[in-house]
Order: C-alpha cells, then sequence, then structure tokens
C-alpha cells in the first residue's frame, strides 16, 4: 500500500529527493545528486517498482540521464543517453522532458535542440524520433530565452501533445510516427503574423485522463497588444485552441496544472511579463475550477509582500492524494507546498539552489 | 610510436577507473578516434554526437594548449613520448 510521498526537486546544481508519510509534516531532505549538474526534468516512474529518473545536463562533458530504483537513496546513470545520430549535425545541449510511456520500459525524452526520443528498455539505449526531430519545421524553429527546447511531452493513448519553444504545439494521432502542427488559436506576440501556422512559444501543456479531449495550455503571453493569448484550452484534442485568461493577472506565466480528480480544475502562477516574477511582488498561485471560465486567488500562507521569484515551467506539480497538496519551486531555491489544492502554503526548504523542476508521487 | 592520453578523476569512472591510456596516433585528431573506438563512454564526454570537442575541454599536448574549437588544432601532431592532457576549463556560476 501506497504511504509515502516522493518528490524530486531539479535544481542549478543537482537533484534533491524530498520524503515523508502521507500527512506531509515533515518531509526529509537527501541529495544533492549529479551534484553540481543542473536538473532540469525529472520523471518519478511508478510503474511496477519505483524508478526516479533525472536530466542530468553537464555542460563538460554532455548529457547523462541519472535513475534510481531505491527512491532516491542512490543514483547511477543509464547505460546510454540519447543523442543525435551520426551525420545529424546537431548535437544534444540539454534535456527537458522525461515522460512514462507504454509497458514498463518505454519513457520518452524531449531535448534542446527540439527533437524527440524513445528508449524501449528504461532509458538504458534511445532512438531518436524522426517525425518530429526531422520535421520539416524542425529547421524553422528557432531559440527563446531558455533555448531550443522539447519541454513537454503529453500522451493520450495514440496521441502525442508536443511543446516546443519557440515552435509551438505539435500533435501526433499514430502514436508518434508522424506528427503535424497544431495551433490554430495559439497565438505568437513576436511575430508580424499574431497567429502562425508553427513557431509559438508554447510554454507547458496538461490534461487529465478523465476529460478526453481538454488540454490546456500555459503559453508566451504577456503583450499589451496581443492580449490574452497566454492561457488556452481546447476540447477537440488540441487541434483548436480558445484563450481562457480572463480573470487572470497577467496571462504570462510558465507553468500550468491540472487537479489529479477534477479535470476541471486547472493551476497557474501568473508572472509580470517583464520581471517574471508575481505580480505586485505578491506571489500567488490562481485555480480555475471550471476549466478556466473564472479564477481564483489561492495565496494563503504564501509571502505578502517583497518577493521576485520565477515558478518555470516545470516547477508546480500536485500529488494525487484524496486531498492533493500543489508544489512550486522557485529560482530563489524556496520550495513551497500548498495543502488542500492550494488553499495552505507553507514553505518546506527555504535555501535550495534554484529550482528547474518539481515532480511528485505517492509511492 | 606510443604517446599517453591522460584522463581527469572525474573521467575515470568511464574507462575502468584508468589515469592514462596508450594510444599510438600520430595527431590529436587520431588520438580521439582512437578514443572513440575504444573507449566510447569516455570519447562521449570529451566530444559531442558531432565529434566537436565540448565547450568546457580543453586539451594540451605536454604543456601545449591545443586550439580545437575552429581551428587546426585536432592536426597537431603527437609524437612518441607525447601526453595529450584532457582538463576541464575553469568556470564558475
Amino acid at each position: 500500500m501506497a504511504d509515502r510521498i516522493v518528490i524530486a526537486v531539479g535544481t542549478k546544481k543537482g537533484l534533491f529527493v524530498a520524503e515523508s508519510g502521507k500527512s506531509r509534516r515533515k518531509f526529509a531532505l537527501r541529495g544533492p545528486f549529479g551534484s553540481g549538474v543542473a536538473v532540469y526534468s525529472a520523471l518519478i516512474d511508478n510503474r511496477g517498482t519505483p524508478r526516479l529518473y533525472a536530466s542530468s545536463c553537464n555542460p563538460f562533458f554532455g548529457m547523462k540521464i541519472l535513475v534510481s530504483k531505491d527512491l532516491g537513496n542512490k543514483f547511477k546513470p543509464t547505460r546510454s543517453a540519447p543523442a543525435f545520430p551520426e551525420g545529424d549535425g546537431r548535437a544534444l545541449a540539454n534535456i527537458w522532458s522525461l515522460e512514462s510511456g507504454n509497458g514498463k520500459k518505454e519513457l520518452w525524452c524531449g531535448s534542446e535542440p527540439a527533437a524527440l526520443f524513445r528508449s524501449g528498455d528504461n532509458g538504458d539505449s534511445w532512438e531518436m524520433v524522426s517525425g518530429i526531430s526531422n520535421h520539416d519545421h524542425a529547421r524553422q524553429w528557432h531559440p527563446g530565452n531558455g533555448g531550443l527546447c522539447m519541454h513537454t511531452i503529453v500522451r493520450d493513448g495514440d496521441r502525442m501533445h508536443l511543446g516546443i519553444s519557440t515552435g509551438g504545439h505539435y500533435l501526433s494521432e499514430d502514436g508518434g510516427a508522424t506528427f503535424n502542427a497544431s495551433n490554430q488559436g495559439v497565438g505568437a506576440g513576436f511575430v508580424p503574423d499574431p497567429y502562425p501556422e508553427f513557431g509559438q512559444c508554447v510554454h507547458k501543456i496538461a490534461r487529465h485522463a478523465d476529460m478526453p479531449g481538454r488540454l490546456y495550455m500555459q503559453n508566451h503571453g504577456g503583450w499589451e497588444d496581443r492580449p490574452g493569448i497566454g492561457v488556452l484550452r481546447s476540447d477537440d484534442h488540441g487541434h483548436t485552441w480558445t484563450s481562457i485568461a480572463d480573470g487572470l493577472p497577467s496571462d504570462f506565466g510558465f507553468p500550468i496544472v491540472v487537479h489529479p480528480q477534477k479535470p476541471e480544475t486547472i493551476y497557474v502562477v501568473p508572472l509580470e511579463p517583464m520581471t517574471r516574477t508575481c505580480p505586485d511582488a505578491k506571489p500567488a498561485v490562481w485555480r480555475s475550477e471550471n476549466g478556466g471560465n473564472s479564477w481564483k486567488r489561492v495565496a494563503r500562507g504564501l509571502p505578502k509582500k517583497d518577493s521576485f521569484f520565477t515558478v518555470l515551467r516545470d516547477a508546480m506539480t500536485i500529488d494525487e492524494l484524496k486531498s492533493p497538496a500543489l508544489y512550486f519551486g522557485t529560482t530563489t531555491g524556496q520550495l513551497w507546498m500548498g495543502r488542500d489544492g492550494g488553499e495552505e502554503w507553507e514553505c518546506l526548504f527555504d535555501s535550495l539552489p534554484p529550482i528547474n523542476c518539481v515532480k511528485a508521487a505517492i509511492v | 610510436m606510443s604517446i599517453a592520453v591522460r584522463i581527469p578523476n572525474l573521467l575515470r569512472d568511464y574507462c575502468n577507473g584508468i589515469g592514462s591510456i596508450d594510444l599510438s596516433a600520430s595527431n590529436v585528431e587520431s588520438a580521439l578516434l582512437e578514443l572513440k573506438q575504444n573507449h566510447p563512454e569516455l570519447y562521449g564526454c570529451v566530444c559531442d554526437e558531432t565529434g566537436s570537442v565540448r565547450r568546457h575541454i580543453n586539451l594540451f599536448v605536454n604543456s601545449e594548449f591545443v586550439p580545437v574549437r575552429g581551428q587546426s588544432g585536432l592536426l597537431t601532431p603527437l609524437e612518441s613520448g607525447d601526453v595529450l592532457t584532457i582538463w576541464t576549463a575553469v568556470s564558475g556560476g
């Protein structure tokens, strides 16, 4: 029976693992693993014996994927890491997403420069997925501030949604063999055409398994002359998108998270577009309980003033207990937990390195 | 002819823990290719998929810096008894 909550925290200086009982009263911290090397993506894989994966993006020696089979007490590199095939001309600069796949051994990985890799053996070997990595558009994508990254992989049976910054949203409906840009309604504020076929700066995409066809997107908003393009919803498997930004203090932000039991309950962290910090220096998560039709600020326990941090695209998550807790990590090294779906916030750790990603699971 | 490649501590996990590898290469490029063939994991830490020496890796032949990025340093000749050393560049942050 599951009785522990494990949080994987990827930071600028390695991976930390926090663990608690289901009460979440006290978290024990261990790490850093892959010490000194930035971790941009982590995965707690609950298929069978839990495994923790983390990308270790070493600027000196290249990419590694670390794996732990003992809930994050010890890590070692997988036998190989994703790499572009010889002659491709691209070299892996970072790993931005790790997701589980079919069966017990399939893994997916999104990289910088933007490409998709698949493993059929728990990460010991990898093959590049040509349908997106060599897509006709691929050489026309360009990097945003974070690099040209494939940061989001959302699977839905034979459908696969990819988020690329800046490339936009790509959809496969044949298990990942072929992909099409699927950005109708997804705006861009940094190119002449406000609704290009592709090239948008998508920040994150999320879905809930119980609401087929529904997807939520945090896009790069914050454009005065193109308002409302930052927070979007699709009700047709990502073919078309409409704004759900009304009621938010800013449509700029990075993460978007769905409640584990309520498919219409979603969370975002609005940020001022210039500073990428919370409006008026007062951090808050905003929650919608109706699929983005209206929003409520949830901030009890968070700093009330003078707080300047960013919550990055993979730095917010939610656990799956009956009354779930949200977690977010900040670029100032704080890990926050919001009980009861964000109603009451407390800081679990306040002096970690800058946080890139946070994943939580019950094991 | 034999030259030695000195391996920094941080990379010895990728070559069975040894600190020096003897090769018969006649220049830096062929030394790297020998590493690729015989120690692919170590090579992957020194060069990326395109064959370029990684940005934060420096190579020295004896005490001379080898300009491997965008220059002809890969063709630096090696003679018997030379030592090719792999160093990590200094950096912070």
